[in-house]
């Protein structure tokens, strides 16, 4: 996994690349302190080049939305896509987070 | 659980690591010898060839050789090759060699020593070195006794996670009085694992099938999978009603599991007196249901993933099963190829495969040979969990 996080006016946006596996914790730290410190009341998280991610990598979106909320922003999902579109359909997980 | 230990040298006190000194000319020895004493090194043995220190090297636990190259019978270099070689001892031997000579400095690291030092003997280089590598000699032994530790406690683990899975003949007890065959596989990626499948009895006609994958993996997915199998043992909530149930369990992992932690699942109750099947599923792969008649269809249905919400509600679906009707339900290191994700497979492939393999190896050769099937190597260990029920509607009762 990799990503690159970019602050503009009204959103957080992260977008996340390759695969998001039980690996990437560590990585994925980084993204959830950068959204409990960011000044902007939104974060994006931009799916578009993830190509896969396991149930591990779910739980950190999960861990993010959580973040999220307790520091008081929104958190979308975007670009979702292939493998992403299919575990996000089969674990329901657009019930939890918003997908935009 | 300690981490490795911290205890190394310190500069000025005695320390009994036997070391041999192995020089043909006493003078050489005697030198050595009170070098090392004077800086608290007092347990050694002398050799005057190498054939003596081979000798020696035999019957004591020797930690640390100092090694003469120049010697009768037996020179420094055999002596390295054949401790190496033929009495593979992991000694650290410095070897005595006179610092111009490169290509006899790099002889020595080919033979097998661990290092060189300089001939004259420079008492502060050979003190020196005589620490590190007893420094890092006690490193390695301490990381290898908590890995082999490590090792022993995941182990002792795993065995308790695979005893609490029902025995083949338990199942076959709860399964064949009730008109059908059940087979299940299950390998942890990595000694423990997060996923878990159970079997219940409900009446005298239907019987009731669990399959759970807690999210990650290791000790962490472990750990709540112990906590599942628990709950799932003792809820007394109707086993027969799949989605109350799930709806059940997820209100229960809801308290227990952390934000980032959840579990797919998928349970049924089988009714093959009825010809029916009742399930619900959250957040599970499409079991297959290979059809008598030579089709097949993945399950429909959905639910959201279990733990992360409190109070959801689970549909109960339904659909016939008749004789000879097979059901494969399997967790998703069955299908997903992270190495290689355009090469993951889709239901319609597993569909087609089991298939094949169901008209070849039916009952308790399917597994092995579903699992050769889908992985070039079916003895590699899997990235994630894998686990595999098979259920045969036999109809006899």
């Amino acid at each position: 996994m990799e990503y690159r996080t970019e602050n503009r006016d009204d959103r957080l946006l992260v977008w996340i690349s390759g695969v998001i596996t039980f690996d990437d914790h560590e990585p994925f730290r980084r993204i959830v302190d950068e959204i409990a410190a960011c000044t902007p009341e939104l974060v994006e998280l931009s799916l578009t080049t993830t190509k896969m991610i396991d149930s591990a990598g779910i739980g950190m979106l999960l861990l993010a939305k959580d973040k999220a909320d307790k520091s008081g922003k929104a958190l979308v999902l975007s670009g979702v896509t292939g493998h992403v579109a299919k575990v996000v359909e089969l674990s329901k997980v657009d019930q939890l987070i918003k997908i935009v | 659980m300690s981490g490795p230990d911290e205890s190394l040298l310190s500069d000025h006190a005695v320390d009994t690591a036997l070391i041999l000194i192995v020089d043909d000319q006493k003078s050489s020895r005697l030198m050595i010898a009170a070098v090392l004493e004077a800086a608290g090194f007092t347990n050694h043995l002398f050799a005057s060839d190498g054939v003596e220190a081979l000798d020696v090297l035999e019957r004591e636990p020797v930690e640390i050789v100092v090694l003469d190259i120049v010697m009768p019978n037996k020179d420094g270099f055999d002596v390295c090759r054949e401790v190496r070689q033929r009495l593979n001892l992991p000694v650290s031997i410095l070897i005595q060699t006179a610092l111009e000579d490169a290509d006899q400095r790099a002889s020595a690291f080919d033979a097998g020593a661990s290092d060189v030092i300089s001939k004259p003997i420079h008492p502060h280089e050979i003190v020196s070195r005589v620490r590190l590598h007893l420094e890092r000699r006690r490193m390695m032994n301490s990381l290898q006794r908590y890995r082999r530790r490590m090792e022993e406690e995941l182990k002792a683990a795993e065995a308790m996670q695979i005893s609490l899975l029902k025995s083949d003949e338990d199942v076959a007890a709860i399964a064949r009085p009730r008109g059908a065959d059940l087979w299940t596989f299950y390998q942890a990626s990595n000694q423990l694992g997060g996923d878990l499948w159970q079997v219940f009895e409900i009446d005298e006609t239907r019987f009731g099938i669990l399959m759970i994958d807690l999210s990650g993996h290791g000790v962490a997915a472990a750990i709540n999978a112990f906590r599942v199998h628990m709950l799932t043992d003792t809820l007394r909530h109707d086993r027969s009603e799949p989605g109350l149930w799930l709806a059940a369990v997820n209100d229960y992992l809801y308290q227990i599991l952390p934000v980032e932690h959840f579990a797919t699942a998928f349970y049924a109750v089988i009714d093959t007196a009825s010809g029916h099947l009742h399930y619900a599923i959250a957040g599970a792969p499409p079991p297959i249901l290979l059809e008598a008649s030579g089709g097949w269809q993945a399950l429909g249905g959905s639910g959201l993933i279990l733990g992360c919400a409190p109070g959801v509600s689970y549909d109960t679906w339904k659909t016939s099963l008749k004789q000879g009707d097979r059901l494969l339900c399997y967790s998703d290191a069955l299908y997903e190829n992270f190495e290689q994700p355009d090469l993951s497979l889709e239901p319609e492939d597993l569909a087609r495969l089991a298939h094949d393999v169901v008209s070849r190896e039916g009952g308790a050769g399917f597994m092995s040979a579903m699992i050769g099937q889908v992985f070039d190597d079916p003895e590699a260990q899997s990235r994630d969990d894998l686990t595999l029920l098979l259920l045969e509607v036999t109809g006899d009762r």
